[in-house]
């Protein structure tokens, strides 16, 4: 079973005095295990399309599941939920709570789920190796270079075993460095533990080294590139 | 956790949290100080009229206020006596004879009101003892010598008792109390003369002086030339219980300083059993039966009880004495209301202001943490807990400024003497010593937080309105 399922999606808007069509009959599909990404020019629907599957925003036409639940289905609070449990999220920026450490960062939605304390101790902890920041788990955002937040955010993304994670151009404010091991990163969890990605991007490096690459332009999908 | 990140949020722009912040301990201090300053003057004018003029509790004959007539006395003096003292509340009891009548020395006349008392129970009852200057004579000692009066300081200066004289004794005293000697001998010319007033004297010294000079040090040497013979003179004449002219020459024997004017020009105490021999009127008879009550606070609750017991008699409480003094509360309370209603109309205005900015610089943060999972209500509040916690730090630190102030000031004082002419004539001390009941903290506290809590609302009302996917893009 797809652990993503888009089905003949569209978006528009109306704001404005013409109506906009963000996107515009998608239809695609993610397996488990997919390392993925989104490209297009700017303004061609790839945020809007991650909103979509990631159930911040509703589409205007056809049906999304995800691990075969039809996200229309849910009532707003039970969507919190659901995000929560099954999808997470790494944005460009403004990833972290600026007031939490790292570990306190990572450890929110765990916090949010009300896990036992021991319980979420080990996970963060875990987690904070993965991503290669043990040692700064007592660091405060501001104290983090940018890929270093990134990575937290990834950790975070984690914590509660999501069927997949979205992520909005992880690596557009990183330099080459950071964004090359932020890639690492998110590969080996996707070698090793076998983590579904979904990315999108302007960015040639991350394009690189996605096993699969679909093409947006004007809201509809051009080509869809497996390579492995 | 959601506590602890709104307790953090609040530091986060520490600049900005502390200047709302002190705006609100600025604004609780305000309020809270001059309302304990202001309830300190009538605390101590309700206790003075208490414990100095009209007791709790007063009896008269039913038409004795309308027409002071002593024929108007209380007819069974014993029966009120029992039935007070045997009402729980009441603790002392006395009665009183008086009489309207003038009061005249070698050279003026003053109209008075003449009262009877049993000089030891009084003592015992009122602190009007403790007002007698010292020096000025022993009227509430016992085995006084006969025809003794008690009379206020003003009265006296009405009828010239007190003078003014800078002795020599006056002239070191002054030096000895720090009084600057070049002060001192500027005076010096007016030593042994004699002022039959105060007008007189100060017109005099106020020659020698530069005004700041008579500001700082004026009153100081009022009170150190102010001399009374004691023992003076003055007889009182009045109507006897066959309203035939009578009177008789007393010697004063003691002047007692309030700071109620009215008071002390108009009331003069002489012992009981000389005023009724005087009168002629009966042993055992009296005008006016006064009762002290335990505490001030049961006075309104009393006041009905004793009213049934004693049908035949007007029984009346210090309020309905004097109600403009019972109407100075509800004012005090009035202006409570204002000042409140303006520190905290101040505070909301700072909190809400303070909250919408910092709503609106997270916009991104927020929609961040809808979007991975934080709901709507706890977003509400988170935001709501950071505008009362500053209100709440603002209140409290308010509210700790205040205490020490008012427990510092509450002991030394606050002298407003340049002012004590206008609010003595009125019965109020120039000297306050700020009080303030547990009450009026407690009240305020709640009222903050409450206010901290309502402007909460529309900041976090703004926060929910959010809507993650378009906080994220960030306009
Ligand atoms: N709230 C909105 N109201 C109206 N139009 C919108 C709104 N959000 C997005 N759009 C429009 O939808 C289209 C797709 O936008 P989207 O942000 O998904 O593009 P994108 O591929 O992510 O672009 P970029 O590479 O610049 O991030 C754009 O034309 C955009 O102007
Ligand atoms: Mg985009």
């Amino acid at each position: 079973m797809a652990v993503v399922e888009i089905n003949n999606v569209f978006k528009s808007y109306h704001d404005t005095e013409v109506e906009v069509k963000a996107i515009n009959g998608v239809t695609l599909s993610f397996e488990k295990g997919d390392f993925a990404v989104i490209v297009g020019p700017s303004g061609s629907g790839k945020t809007t399309l991650l909103n979509l599957v990631g159930g911040l925003d509703q589409p205007t036409g056809g049906e999304i599941l995800i691990a075969g639940h039809r996200l229309s289905e849910l009532k707003p609070s039970e969507l919190i939920d659901f995000r929560m449990d099954h999808v997470g999220f790494v944005f460009q920026s403004y990833n972290l709570i600026p007031v939490l450490t790292a570990a306190e960062n990572v450890g929110f939605i765990m916090n949010l789920q009300k896990w036992p304390k021991e319980k979420r101790m080990t996970r963060t902890n875990e987690l904070l190796t993965s991503v290669g920041l043990a040692d700064r788990h007592k660091s405060r955002p501001s104290q983090l270079s940018g890929g270093q937040q990134q990575r937290i955010a990834v950790a975070r993304a984690l914590a509660t075993h999501p069927e997949f994670i979205l992520a909005d151009e992880p690596t557009a404010n990183l330099d080459s460095k950071s964004a090359e091991s932020l890639l690492d990163i998110m590969e080996k969890l996707n070698h090793e533990e076998g983590m579904t990605f979904i990315f999108s991007t302007h960015d040639v490096r991350v394009m690189k080294r996605a096993h699969r690459v679909i093409t947006l332009e004007d809201g509809k999908i051009v080509s869809d590139d497996v390579r492995k | 956790m959601i506590t602890a990140i709104a307790w953090k949020n609040v530091w986060r722009n520490k600049t900005r949290s502390l200047i709302v912040i002190a705006a609100v301990t600025i604004g609780v201090f305000a309020g809270i100080f001059s309302m304990a300053a202001i309830n300190s003057s009538v605390v101590q004018r309700i206790d003075a009229a208490v414990n100095e003029e009209l007791a709790h509790i007063q009896v008269n004959n039913k038409e004795f206020r309308s027409s002071a007539d002593i024929q108007n006395i209380i007819r069974d003096y014993p029966g009120v006596v029992s039935a007070l003292e045997s009402t729980p509340g009441v603790t002392k009891v006395t009665g009183r004879i008086i009489v309207r009548g003038i009061a005249t020395t070698a050279t003026k006349s003053s109209g008075v009101e003449i009262t009877g008392i049993d000089v030891g129970k009084e003592k015992e009852m009122f602190t009007l003892s403790k007002k007698l200057i010292p020096g000025t004579g022993s009227f509430f000692e016992t085995n006084t010598k006969f025809n003794t009066v008690f009379i206020g300081e003003k009265l006296a200066k009405e009828l010239n008792i007190i003078r003014y004289i800078l002795t020599p004794e006056a002239l070191t005293s002054l030096k000895e109390k720090g009084i600057p000697p070049e002060i001192v001998s500027k005076i010096e010319v007016l030593q042994g003369q004699r002022f039959t007033s105060d007008k007189k004297f100060v017109k005099a010294y106020e020659k020698l002086l530069a005004p700041g000079e008579i500001q700082k040090y004026g009153w100081k040497i009022r009170e150190a030339a102010w001399s009374y013979r004691e023992g003076s003179k003055i007889i009182l004449s009045f109507l006897d219980i066959n309203n035939n002219q009578t009177g008789a020459a007393f010697r004063v024997c003691g002047i007692f300083r309030t700071n109620n004017d009215m008071f002390e020009s108009l009331s003069l105490f002489v012992p009981i059993d000389e005023l009724r021999q005087l009168t002629g009127m009966e042993e055992g008879s009296f005008h006016r039966v006064i009762a002290r009550l335990e505490n001030n606070d049961i006075t309104n609750s009393m006041t009905p009880k004793i009213r049934e017991k004693l049908p035949d008699y007007e029984v009346l409480n210090w309020k309905e004495i004097q109600p403009d003094l019972a109407m100075i509360t509800d004012f005090i309370n009035q202006i409570y209301a204002v000042f409140m209603v303006l520190i905290l109309a101040a505070l909301a205005f700072g909190i809400v202001n303070t909250m919408l900015m910092a709503v609106l610089e997270r916009t991104r943060e927020l929609g961040m943490l809808m979007a991975i999972g934080m709901n709507r209500r706890k977003i509400f509040i988170m935001i709501m807990l950071e505008s009362i916690f500053l209100s709440i730090v603002g209140g409290f630190a308010g509210m700790a400024v205040s205490e020490a102030a008012i427990s510092i000031t509450g002991k030394t004082g606050i002298n407003l003497m340049k002012y004590s002419e206008g609010m003595e004539a009125m019965g109020y001390s120039a000297h306050l010593f700020p009080t303030i009941d547990v009450q009026f903290f407690i009240t305020t506290t709640i009222l903050i937080v409450l206010t901290g809590i309502v402007s909460a609302i529309y900041p976090a009302r703004k926060a929910l309105k959010l809507n993650p996917v378009e906080a994220l893009r960030g306009e």
